[in-house]
């Protein structure tokens, strides 16, 4: 079987319909739901820096890449650091699994959500670009997006319903151990709906501390990670983006950038919104269980998948404890 | 519990004795190492605490049974009957057997309580999972 490399250089060839050699192919640490790989497509025009994101054999979670696609394509050049999306290949042709290509951002770094302080001296400038493009992704009017493509978006008031029902099927699909917690947590959510979502947005998804790039000086460079973008609840995004888990084991500042207060000042400057207590109250439990349910599922697809990468192990392991002890946390919070 | 430390230490040689893919690149490697590295610093925490936090999650649950015998008519006597039982088999995987099914019940009582408006036994179930949540921390960078 020829290399990956041969095979990416031969499908480029195809589509582009020039010659397209690939050089300096390498996969990267790019999140555990994608193979991701940089490299450099070289033409006779020149020589273009692009990354492939993959699906590979078992993912962390079931992601539609279409998705993730759709939703760069949304968001590239209007005023959020989303990388350019340049192919999408369902079928995965020469490949062989479905795949996408987009534009490399250079020069920036990702810190990992569990380095102690990574953003300092900066966290504070950083917090402001970091909710903010939250708070730019919330404003957009969904049905002016190429994400509109996917259709089926929620009444206001079936939001937080859907979101639910899924991430509590994920959990009823894949414990394995008995999780009593998180079921609490979920049962807590059915009997205290929010309010209906005040508009419709594009929800990234997995908008947090670690799913960026920054320059370390303040700025980000990319929003990364969009597989889950999804239509929704605007609130969704901003309750997983301060889940105490992204918070680089501290207690004051959300995300390790700036305090709670400023982090939804900051988001309702930039999307014109109202962050209600009540309805994030919500949304922050919310975050955790989600979080919960896909760190239950890391833990089933490393188990299933003969137990060969390390990062579902990780998250389904240190992680799953971590959300547990968030979760214990909020519901004695609730139950005082 | 899920992973076991087995299955943890399972993934690790895994994953050391596995050759690169000729596609990963040396930054790749260097971070799927250090991964490795870290979870048999965490799988050795575990190694030392998980008996003794199964023992004590399971006496803690057990205790909450005893405390909440008003639902056990409810729960068709089985409340009593796990409080009365005591783990005689102390290796790791009937531990995780027994605190297992103690956990199934503990879910099946908390849905009782919610349904009654008992908001004190709430609050007890509810401090039982602060417990639990602690009893199983993992530190990373050590113990």
């Amino acid at each position: 079987m020829s290399s990956l490399a041969e095979r990416l250089g031969a499908y480029l060839t195809r589509t582009w319909d020039e010659p397209v050699a690939i050089e300096a192919l390498a996969r990267i640490s790019g999140g555990a739901s994608r193979e991701t790989y940089r490299f450099e497509a070289v033409t006779a025009a020149g020589r273009r820096p692009l990354i492939l994101r993959r699906d590979p054999p078992a993912s962390l979670i079931e992601t539609d890449r279409r998705s993730e696609f759709l939703a760069l394509k949304s968001f590239h050049g209007r005023g959020v650091a989303a990388p350019e999306p340049l192919i999408l290949e369902l079928e995965g042709a020469e490949l062989e699994r479905p795949f996408f290509i987009m534009a490399r951002i250079e020069g920036g770094a990702a810190s990992s959500p569990f380095a102690p302080d990574p953003y300092a001296p900066h966290a504070a400038k950083l917090g402001e670009d970091f909710f903010g493009t939250l708070g730019r992704i919330a404003a957009a009017d969904p049905a002016t997006l190429p994400i509109a493509e996917l259709g089926d978006a929620p009444a206001p008031d079936d939001c937080w319903r859907r979101a639910l029902d899924y991430w509590s099927g994920v959990i009823d699909a894949d414990e394995l151990h008995p999780q009593p917690i998180v079921r609490a947590a979920v049962r807590w959510l059915r009997r205290h709906p929010p309010p209906p979502a005040q508009k419709i947005s594009v929800v990234h998804g997995d908008y947090r501390s670690g799913n960026f790039l920054h320059d370390g000086s303040g700025t980000m460079l990319a929003v990364l990670d969009w597989e889950m973008a999804h239509l929704g609840d605007p609130l969704e995004d901003l309750g997983w983006a301060m889940d105490p888990l992204w918070r680089h084991f501290e207690t004051e500042r959300v995300a390790g950038m700036v305090t709670k207060a400023e982090a939804i000042a900051i988001w309702e400057r930039a999307s014109g919104l109202k962050v209600d207590p009540a309805a994030f109250a919500w949304w922050e439990l919310f975050a955790s269980v989600k979080g919960q349910a896909i760190w239950i599922s890391s833990a089933k697809e490393y188990r299933d998948g003969g137990y060969a990468e390390p990062i579902l192990c990780f998250s389904g392991w240190y992680t799953a404890r971590r959300q547990d002890e968030i979760l214990a946390e909020r519901l004695a919070e609730l139950a005082a | 519990m899920t992973p076991t430390v087995r299955e943890v230490l399972q993934g690790c040689t895994i994953a050391i004795v596995t050759p690169p893919s000729a596609d990963a690149g040396p930054d790749y490697a260097a971070s799927r190492f250090g991964m490795v590295a870290m979870m048999i610093g965490l799988a050795a925490q575990e190694a030392d605490r998980c008996a003794a936090a199964a023992i004590a999650e399971n006496a803690d649950v057990r205790a909450l049974f005893a405390a909440a015998s008003a639902y056990d008519g409810a729960l068709g006597g089985r409340l009593a009957k796990a409080a009365a039982e005591v783990d005689a088999d102390l290796t790791v995987p009937a531990l995780d057997a027994t605190n297992a099914r103690l956990r199934r019940l503990v879910i099946e009582l908390h849905e009782q309580v919610e349904e009654a408006g008992d908001a004190a036994t709430n609050r007890a179930i509810v401090a039982l999972y602060v417990r639990m949540a602690a009893g199983r921390r993992l530190a990373l960078g050590g113990g």
